[in-house]
């Protein structure tokens, strides 16, 4: 069963969003979906390159002036 | 922070946004400000206008790629990730070839090499003062440059550490006699031309950042379990 | 009008330049670029912090404060920046200029927003980094730039010994940002 996840790092500093994001990508399950919402710039350049790099699916939404939601897929 | 657990749940219809207004317009008007002031500071000093130019590149590039001394020395052992490590040793790469061929090209014509004061007295003070401003940029969340930028995005945070970044350098500054005295003047300046002549130093520098990039991507390759089995 | 904003937020030339991030290493090219540039313009690399100084002596004056007698200011071209004044120093212009420029460049790709600070957490890391790397700058005689990119640049020793100083310093760091500031 894939279970989605949502991390709210608005108003956090680079590198909080990151760690967060890769502890909590680390304890859920293969094919789990986490949704991270940011306003920090560096952080929609920073977690979707090190999603990729660990072979994810990574979306990276616009939402609002400044404000991104990036859904990473653990699929492996 | 708050962090919701969805079980299995299908996405929920996104709430309708408000439509985005775009910046662009506010953009425009920074943008003609900014030749304002260029052309006002021209009238005073064509180098002071200059400088004006040269802090405005050095901004939008900064922020362009998100570009971040401080995550390039912190990443490789909080995140593991070395891809700014890396480009920070490009950009190394890169204004040594430049650099060695202004301060070459003085040397050979006779000239005093320019930028010397670049080369500075090493002494425990360049350790200390080194593991200082490290712990205070991971803490920060910006380096200099980095904090300037941040400021210029919007973030507070960056801008309350820029006031202190301030009051810190004053500080230093207060006590600089001591240090002074004590330490940096017991220095020694090392231009690595005088070690390895001009074209070994080139050389050699621009050996070191190869392996160190190779270091830095083998490192990563291992920390994230990248294989070249896909 | 907002017609024709949309029409531009849709070019592709306008995506690919002002919407979407640089890759880090165009990045990195572009900065020592510029770095080589306005050594050959001006005769010395880039520097940020060296300036802080200053503002921090002109500051401590509004304040009713001296810094004449202070070793750091005792030379004499401290002195002439000092008098000369904000207005015609060309290291502020430029940190003035680094703030603008980012910031021009966030409203381009329309991504500018206020960020307020959210905890105590974070004024005390400000205020703690920022002191840090304040008094640090001026013991190694330059920041990130001056003493990192540009002491490298310029092929002195001591850029690499401040490099290996400031990963210590970043290794410190990020176990205490791990320990207290998240």
């Amino acid at each position: 069963m894939m279970a989605e996840f949502e991390l709210d790092c608005l108003g956090e500093v680079c590198p909080v969003p990151l760690v967060k994001a890769q502890k909590k990508i680390a304890s859920m399950a293969v094919g789990d979906v986490l949704t991270v919402h940011i306003d920090h710039s560096c952080a929609m350049k920073n977690i979707p390159d090190w999603a990729r790099k660990e072979g994810y699916n990574v979306e990276v939404e616009e939402v609002d002036d400044g404000e991104w939601d990036l859904i990473i897929e653990k699929n492996k | 922070m708050s962090e919701n657990k969805t079980e299995a749940a299908p996405r929920p219809a996104k709430p309708k946004r408000k439509p985005k207004k775009s910046q662009l317009p506010v953009a425009l008007l920074v943008f003609v400000l900014m030749v304002v002031v260029g052309i006002l500071l021209r009238s005073r000093s064509s180098q002071v206008s200059m400088f004006w130019v040269f802090g405005g590149c050095f901004g939008f590039i900064l922020q362009k790629a998100r570009f971040c001394f401080t995550a390039s020395m912190r990443d490789p052992v909080l995140t593991g990730t070395t891809t700014l490590t890396k480009a920070v040793l490009v950009a190394f790469a890169v204004s040594t070839i430049g650099f060695a061929a202004i301060k070459y090209s003085a040397f050979a014509g006779g000239q005093p090499i320019p930028g010397q004061s670049f080369v500075q007295p090493i002494s425990f003070a360049t350790v200390l003062g080194g593991v200082l401003f490290g712990i205070g940029m991971v803490i920060a969340g910006g380096c200099a440059s980095g904090t300037l930028m941040r400021v210029g995005e919007g973030f507070a945070v960056n801008t309350l550490a820029l006031v202190f970044f301030i009051i810190g350098s004053l500080w230093g500054a207060h006590d600089m006699g001591f240090w002074s005295v004590n330490f940096v003047a017991n220095g020694k300046k090392v231009f690595l031309p005088d070690v390895f002549g001009w074209f070994g130093a080139v050389v050699f520098q621009l050996l070191l950042i190869f392996v160190l990039y190779i270091a830095a991507d083998l490192w990563e390759r291992k920390k994230l379990h990248i294989t070249d089995d896909e | 009008m907002e017609e024709f904003w949309k029409k531009i937020s849709k070019n592709r030339y306008y995506i690919q330049f002002f919407k979407n991030p640089f890759s880090y290493v165009t990045g990195a090219v572009l900065l020592a670029l510029f770095n080589i540039a306005i050594f050959a313009y001006s005769g010395n690399p880039w520097g940020v912090t060296g300036t802080f100084a200053n503002w921090g002596a002109w500051l401590y004056r509004l304040f009713g404060g001296n810094v004449d007698k202070w070793y750091y200011f005792s030379s004499a071209s401290a002195q002439t920046t000092l008098e000369n004044g904000f207005l015609n120093n060309t290291g502020s212009w430029q940190n003035i200029g680094i703030i603008f420029g980012a910031l021009l460049a966030t409203l381009l790709a329309s991504q500018f927003k206020f960020k307020k600070i959210k905890s105590a957490r974070q004024i005390v890391a400000a205020v703690c980094g920022g002191l840090l790397m304040g008094y640090g700058a001026r013991l190694a005689g330059g920041c990130n730039i001056g003493a990192l990119f540009s002491g490298i640049a310029s092929m002195s020793l001591s850029g690499w010994v401040f490099a290996v100083s400031l990963f210590a310093g970043a290794f410190i760091g990020s176990k205490l940002l791990t320990k207290f500031f998240m």
